[in-house]
């Protein structure tokens, strides 16, 4: 049974897969002037400095010269088969540099998660059970703080206080060079934000299970506070807030991208932020393909877990 | 608690059984701000959106007179907030900003309004292939997380403020499609509808005058949270140099300047981050506001 549906959703999200490679594709295609040119990491003004056989040359070599869509099926080949082409800037395989730079990421992705679904549920959990008390009051405000700091200015903050004034985190730098240190700071910044909206999320779901005879008549039964909350409040309220952590996703991925920036972490943000600046369009594309497809994973991964969690679910 | 007065529905007090639009918008305003959060954002709001109007009177200096000389101040006198290392004084500068960051959020939720509630409108209504291709569209576009795809964007299209502002709209019309079409959805099967329909009205016709005013609570909801949220992106924009240029202030702009002399100048980047934080913190209290109003019962809409 499982299987099926997995095997079902799985073919319901080829269309969206193809689509995000289409819109790939056309971002190299939108730029204003010459994409060989852009390919080449060269504005207008740059075009005068290229010779014509070597501009000819590169238009051979991308297929600029054929129609669209033969383009286009030449590249969805290519990319299927992980080959996003050749960085004109910096002469590596793109491939290369976006498989170099993931695992940065994912871990970033990974633990950020963690750590705001740890603290977004329990957050939420204090206040509801606390609910119109001190608790709830300090946790909805932390929630509201939260939600309301941008990502990348708390990321300086954060930067501020503790690698410059108090230096126990290293300024910037590599899991490679520091390990784990280098990756809590980062951390720190991009959770706030994801673990401020699940905890919303689920003191109000929270609230309305409480709100239920069940919750009465479990009470009544003799069982601790503890199981009725945890057994019977959380098992009950949850769905909604997993639907909530799995829109995270891009919210995790947004916020990284200026996170990676400002760490100088080697990951996907920072790699399509350099791409950016150098007026990289094949790192661009394939940053931008590896970031949309990561996304329709993990919505198929949430859509999976809802399943297993509420089994009354059939997608 | 009294969670009451949320859910009561307002009924017509007078005995003539007719009001008008305004009576009941002002009845409804006065209701939204009984509450004392909501009385807060919408002062801190109607502050930010008076600073920013006033911007060029209240501002002691231009903004982009750069003076080499009073580089690097710390906040005192005559420069409240302290300069930056151009000499500019940060104070006017923040309050430049404000005028950016809430003309291009407003200016962007309403384009995404308007073009992304016409698209759900459409989607929902017609329904069938057209439905089934609009919404794969729709999907396809939220597969990219908002900042990478407006950041893509920009990159190709060049910083100019109509690209940031399409940029920024692409992920705002795919929420306000969805949404539209699911309210359009369960509003377009009742009677008055097909009355409408035996009347001999054309399609058009039905959907924006009967329609979509029926349809009104859940966008003006989503209107409201989105306008932080843009505001939230353009910053962030900003900040990595594809956003607004210089010398037109923006605080995303201005705390990345900010970022290389945070250890010494920490005011830079402070100010207008600060008031980043409290235009952030006036939009989403608002949102929650007026969610809470006119939807009691709904949860998240982002």
């Amino acid at each position: 049974m499982l299987t099926t549906v997995l095997l079902r959703r799985l073919i319901f999200s080829i269309p969206t897969l193809l689509g995000v490679a289409t819109l790939a594709f056309m971002l190299g295609h939108m730029s204003p002037g010459d994409p060989a040119i852009a390919a080449m990491g060269l504005d207008l003004e740059g075009y005068s400095s290229v010779e014509p056989e070597e501009l000819e040359r590169v238009r051979e070599e991308l297929g600029l010269n054929k129609p669209i869509l033969v383009q286009y099926v030449g590249w969805l080949t290519r990319a299927l088969q992980g080959d996003f082409g050749t960085s004109y800037v910096s002469t590596i395989e793109v491939s290369e540099l976006v498989f170099e730079a993931l695992p940065t990421t994912m871990l970033l992705l990974v633990m950020t998660m963690s750590v705001s679904i740890v603290v977004g549920i329990s957050l939420g959990i204090v206040s509801a059970v606390f609910k119109g008390r001190t608790g709830d009051y300090i946790a909805r405000m932390i929630a509201i703080i939260g939600v309301s700091t941008p990502t990348f200015w708390f990321a300086l903050v954060l930067m501020l206080c503790f690698a410059v004034a108090i230096p126990i985190f290293p300024v910037n730098g590599s899991f490679d060079e520091f390990g784990w240190k280098a990756m809590a700071l980062p951390t720190m910044a991009i959770a706030l934000h994801p673990a401020a909206l699940i905890a919303r999320m689920m003191r109000s779901s929270m609230l309305e299970v409480l709100s239920h005879d069940m919750i009465r008549t479990a009470t009544a039964k003799g069982l601790s506070r503890w199981r009725v909350y945890m057994v019977h409040g959380l098992r009950n309220a949850i769905n909604p807030v997993i639907t909530v952590i799995g829109f995270q996703f891009a919210n995790l991925m947004g916020g990284a991208v200026a996170v990676e920036f400002i760490f100088s972490l080697p990951g996907l943000g920072s790699l399509l932020i350099e791409g950016i600046y150098e007026k990289d369009i094949l790192v661009i594309q394939g940053a931008v393909l590896v970031i949309g497809v990561a996304f329709a994973l993990s919505n198929l991964l949430v859509d999976l877990l809802y399943m297993i969690i509420d089994p009354r679910i059939r997608i | 608690m009294t969670d009451t007065t949320h859910t009561q529905i307002p009924m017509p007090s007078d005995d003539s059984g007719y009001r008008s639009g305004w009576s009941l918008f002002a009845e409804s305003s006065n209701k939204f701000l009984e509450l004392k959060l909501n009385k807060f954002s919408f002062g801190l709001t109607m502050f930010l959106i008076v600073l920013a109007i006033l911007a060029p009177w209240i501002a002691p200096f231009p903004y982009d007179v750069v003076d080499p000389a009073r580089g690097l101040s710390a906040p005192g006198w005559p420069h409240l907030m302290g300069t930056d290392q151009a000499g500019r004084d940060i104070f006017s500068r923040v309050l430049y900003g404000a005028q950016t960051s809430l003309s291009i959020g407003l200016v962007t939720v309403l384009f995404g309004l308007v073009t992304g509630v016409s698209l759900g409108a459409i989607s929902g209504y017609v329904g069938g292939w057209v439905d089934e291709v609009i919404m794969r569209l729709v999907e396809i576009f939220m597969s990219v997380p908002g900042i990478v795809m407006a950041l893509a964007l920009v990159s190709i299209l060049g910083p100019s403020v109509p690209s940031i502002i399409l940029a920024l709209s692409i992920r705002r019309i795919t929420q306000f499609s969805r949404v539209a079409r699911g309210s359009v959805l369960s509003v377009k099967s009742q009677d008055y509808v097909t009355a409408c329909h035996a009347l001999g009205m054309s399609n058009a016709r039905i959907v924006f005058a009967h329609v979509l005013p029926n349809c009104i609570g859940p966008i003006i909801v989503l209107a409201s949270v989105l306008l932080g949220n843009v505001i939230l992106t353009e910053s962030t924009l900003s900040f990595l140099g594809m956003g607004i240029q210089e010398p037109t202030p923006s605080w995303g702009g201005m705390i990345a300047k900010g970022n290389e002399f945070l250890t010494f100048a920490p005011w830079i980047s402070l100010f207008p981050g600060g008031f980043l934080f409290l235009t952030m913190i006036a939009f989403n209290l608002l949102g929650d506001g007026v969610r809470d109003h006119l939807d009691p019962r709904g949860g998240s809409v982002v």
